[in-house]
């Protein structure tokens, strides 16, 4: 709770983030990335940071995320399609409609614990999931998905390769310096209270209802972010976007990485999508088999996950 | 358009029984395994997609009958390996661990048998037995006319029934199931009164993972054998849990045949039978927090 | 003046009567005690005051306003605490961010959605909270995990969390449960000093409660047999039969 920093010091994640992200283009093709899974990483690296906020700090395990990314997502293609090809009213458009759609969510899920909290994430996630598929088809494309629009354009430049990659870093430092600075908040330190005791938290004076809700709505906001930077990004929406698959795989990057820390989940995000997308080359179309056992090597083993391990090693060396 | 004849009726009846029935036997394990043990096994449909895939392999390599009898042996003693090997050490952890394990574990299971046997769909060939109509207008003399449904589902429903009543019967007539009834109300005293409670834990898992065994051998024909299946049915599954009181047995039975029923006859509206479900729990959740069944308090 | 009113409180849990008609008056800035043996009602009383039970029947007026049918924090925010009998505390968190919490509380009440609040805006509260720290013999533990401390010190930093909202009324549910003698001195100590504050006691530690206590209720299934000050109490015939020999006087 260091009060007396410069600018600097204090955002020191945040300015290393961004020496990081903006110089991708130069070392990502180093180690086999392409261009395009930069940007795939900056946007996922949206999404993950505010899910940590729900999972790592306040403690609550939602498998429905996805939702809002998707619901984005298809909202931001129909603007393109129906509106305009300019990205800011899509994004903005997409991301009022996931977010609302989140506070009624919220509303339903957060009444109980935990558990409660997890299963029915995950069933209004599949029930987004099964609706994009069948009930509104005419809009979402089915099981096809959402085809046919036009290139994204952003005051007159094209969305594309460079000029996308970014503005998803962009987007993505920013996002990351408004979750610096939540976390650093009062209403950071009462999403931390929850996790720890939330019935000593309300002892305390604190409605810490209303607090849930805020951080899934943030979070969901966050989602909802990503999933219109990805049309953005790459002008298609499948059905894919909503379902458990996507939801569980922002699990396992938070998780992998290490919940609680911000920075974990991004390294976390990086990890499986390099992956997925680069080692798979080697290792063949089986690479969800072998996250799967680092996933739960991780959370036996060692559940403060990526963070934890360098930790860790830290300790060790300063023992040295 | 919705068809009130009374065949029509009868009909969605008998599918919703039939839709009901995997729904009852796989929220029968999760909510067996979450009233004892208070953990919420998010592997149960992987658990039901090993079933599956172990019952279509044996069921061509050897014949039903053996699969019949393998299948809930072998899912028995995977139960029992799971709680041994990797649940017991999440008594004590924070229930989002416990979740997180149990998800993992289910991604694991899947894509191992995805890797092993394909992502396609396999055909389970339904035995000679087994296969075939049933004459129901010869059973029901109130139904007009010609009324037939297919033989193995009939079968389905009849084994269902069976096991919920074995169920029933091991766990209010044994001395064993008073014990885990007791222990799923009130756990802390059964370790007061020097109860052995690791093992009655290992057998209700291997118990659950039993249930999920038979409901992969006669299930399998109808819900295809496809990677895909496993998490399919978990989310319903759960929600019939909740739907019917998390540790409630009663509960997952009625809930269970509730949501088949509703699928039923909703099933002429895509649109309606998709999220019927969904819509069914908003409505439990608003209006009876704990389920139709379920204790006061638990989890409220 | 009565800072807490409690009219006719019922209660039961299924068959049992948990509370039965209880009437208790505790005057602003005393120290109260609530004896009685195991069972009699104590805990549930506390509850309800807290906002945690809803009791049947009655009413409970805390400075004139309606304390039933409110949530639990804001409850607090009238100006009532609660002690734990397990010290309730924020595990994972310096002792520093579990004081803070409640200064935070006092300021923006039950919530506020201040996410983008700068570090040097909330100097001042830490620093109160850091004063309170220090008077409650903290100081060295300031930025020490909360799960790492000793009983006693957990108890000290419980009473912190409470003390920092300042609060006009102060529940204690078995304060000096599990203690070892000093700790409890110091606990009566601390108490003690604490002038100004109304206090209701929960306690079976006979020596805790005549060190304190201004005024005693007794509670017997679910009733108050008996009240009064300590010396009347002493001896009460009605008291030692309800107890039946489980008093450590």
């Amino acid at each position: 709770m260091n009060t007396q920093q410069s600018f600097f010091e204090r955002n020191r994640a945040v300015i290393l983030f961004a020496a990081i992200a903006l110089t991708m283009p130069l070392w990502f093709p180093i180690i086999g990335g392409y261009s395009g899974l930069d940007t795939k990483i900056m946007i996922f690296c949206i999404f993950v940071v505010g899910f940590d906020l729900l999972l790592g700090y306040t403690g609550y395990l939602s498998f429905g995320h996805a939702a809002f990314f998707g619901i984005a997502a298809y909202t931001t293609g129909l603007m393109f399609k129906g509106f305009s090809d300019n990205i800011i009213p899509a994004i903005i458009v997409a991301v009022i409609v996931s977010t609302s759609v989140a506070v009624v969510i919220g509303l339903l899920t957060l009444k109980r614990t935990g558990i409660y909290f997890s299963i029915l994430t995950l069933a209004f996630g599949e029930m987004f999931h099964s609706m994009a598929m069948a009930m509104l088809q005419q809009w979402t494309g089915g099981e096809n998905g959402l085809t046919g629009m036009p290139t994204p354009m952003l005051f007159g430049t094209k969305m594309q390769g460079d000029a996308v990659f970014y503005f998803s870093a962009f987007m993505a430092i920013v996002m990351f310096y408004v979750a610096k600075r939540i976390e650093r908040s009062p209403v950071g330190l009462m999403m931390r209270a929850i996790k720890c005791n939330q019935q000593r938290l309300e002892y305390t004076g604190i409605n810490a209802r209303k607090y849930k809700l805020l951080t899934f709505v943030i979070s969901a906001a966050y989602a909802a972010l990503a999933g219109a930077m990805m049309v953005v990004y790459e002008p298609f929406v499948g059905h894919e976007f909503l379902g458990w698959h996507l939801s569980g795989e922002v699990v396992l990057m938070s998780v992998i990485g290490g919940v609680g820390t911000l920075v974990g989940p991004m390294l976390g995000a990086a990890f499986m999508l390099y992956f997925e997308n680069v080692l798979s080359a080697d290792i063949g179309e089986h690479w969800l088999l072998y996250l799967g056992i680092i996933f739960m090597a991780v959370v036996i083993f060692m559940p403060g996950g990526f963070m934890e391990a360098m930790s860790r090693l830290k300790a060790r060396f300063k023992q040295q | 358009m919705f068809d009130l004849s009374i065949n029509a009726l009868f009909m969605q009846l008998l599918t919703g029984l039939q839709m009901g029935s995997i729904y009852v036997l796989i929220a029968l394990g999760l909510t067996l395994i979450f009233g004892t043990l208070g953990v919420v096994n998010f592997a149960h449909g992987a658990l039901y997609l090993v079933a599956i895939y172990l019952a279509v392999s044996i069921n061509d390599a050897m014949g039903f009958g053996y699969a019949l009898v393998l299948v809930p042996t072998i899912l028995f003693a995977l139960g029992l390996a799971m709680e041994r090997g990797l649940i017991q050490y999440f008594y004590n952890r924070p229930h989002t661990d416990q979740i997180l394990v149990t998800f993992g574990l289910a991604i694991v299971i899947q894509e191992v048998l995805k890797a092993v046997f394909g992502a396609n769909n396999i055909p389970f060939a339904i035995p000679q037995w087994g296969n075939g109509i049933i004459m129901m207008h010869e059973w029901f003399p109130f139904l007009e006319g010609f009324v037939v449904y297919p033989k193995w589902r009939m079968i389905l429903v009849v084994v269902s029934i069976v096991t919920v009543a074995a169920v029933f019967a091991l766990l209010h007539l044994t001395s064993f199931g008073l014990v885990i009834r007791a222990g799923m109300r009130d756990p802390e005293m059964l370790k007061f009164l020097g109860v052995n409670i690791n093992r009655r834990f290992m057998i209700v898992f291997g118990l659950g993972s039993l249930i999920a065994g038979i409901a992969g051998v006669f299930g399998g024909p109808v819900t295809q054998v496809s990677p895909e299946v496993g998490m399919h049915l978990l989310v319903p599954s759960f929600l019939v849990v909740v739907i019917g009181g998390m540790g409630s047995l009663g509960g997952a039975v009625l809930a269970g045949l509730l949501i088949g029923m509703a699928q039923s006859f909703t099933a002429h509206d895509i649109n309606l039978s998709t999220i019927i479900v969904y819509l069914i729990t908003v409505v439990v959740l608003l209006v009876r927090p704990r389920g139709l069944l379920g204790a006061k308090g638990v989890f409220e | 003046m009565a800072i807490l009113d409690i009219h006719q409180v019922s209660l039961s849990f299924g068959g049992l009567k948990a509370l039965q008609n209880v009437n208790l008056k505790i005057e602003e800035g005393t120290t109260h005690a609530l004896i009685g043996p195991n069972g009699a009602g104590k805990s549930t009383l506390l509850n309800v005051l807290t906002g945690m039970l809803e009791p049947d029947d009655g009413s409970v007026m805390f400075d004139g306003k309606p304390l039933l049918d409110v949530n639990p924090w804001d409850i607090n925010q009238l100006g009532i605490a609660k002690v734990f009998q397990t010290p309730a505390i924020f595990p994972e968190m310096t002792v520093l961010e579990n004081v803070t919490i409640p200064v935070f509380a006092a300021r923006d009440g039950s919530f506020r959605m201040n996410m983008f609040e700068s570090s040097d805006h909330q100097r001042p509260l830490i620093e109160f909270a850091e004063e309170q720290i220090c008077e409650l013999g903290l100081k060295d533990k300031m930025h020490t995990r909360a799960d790492s401390l000793s009983r006693g010190d957990k108890r000290r930093l419980e009473m912190a969390i409470c003390l920092a909202h300042k609060p006009r009324l102060l529940l204690l549910d078995e304060p000096t449960a599990g203690m070892a003698r000093h700790e409890t001195e110091q606990t009566i100590e601390l108490l003690n000093s604490m002038k100004g504050i109304t206090k209701v006691i929960v306690e079976h530690d006979m020596n805790v409660v005549f060190s304190l206590a201004e005024k005693i209720s007794v509670l017997a299934q679910g009733q108050i047999i008996a009240e009064g000050a300590p010396n009347e109490i002493k001896g009460h015939p009605k008291v030692i039969e309800a107890y039946l020999g489980e008093a450590q006087v």
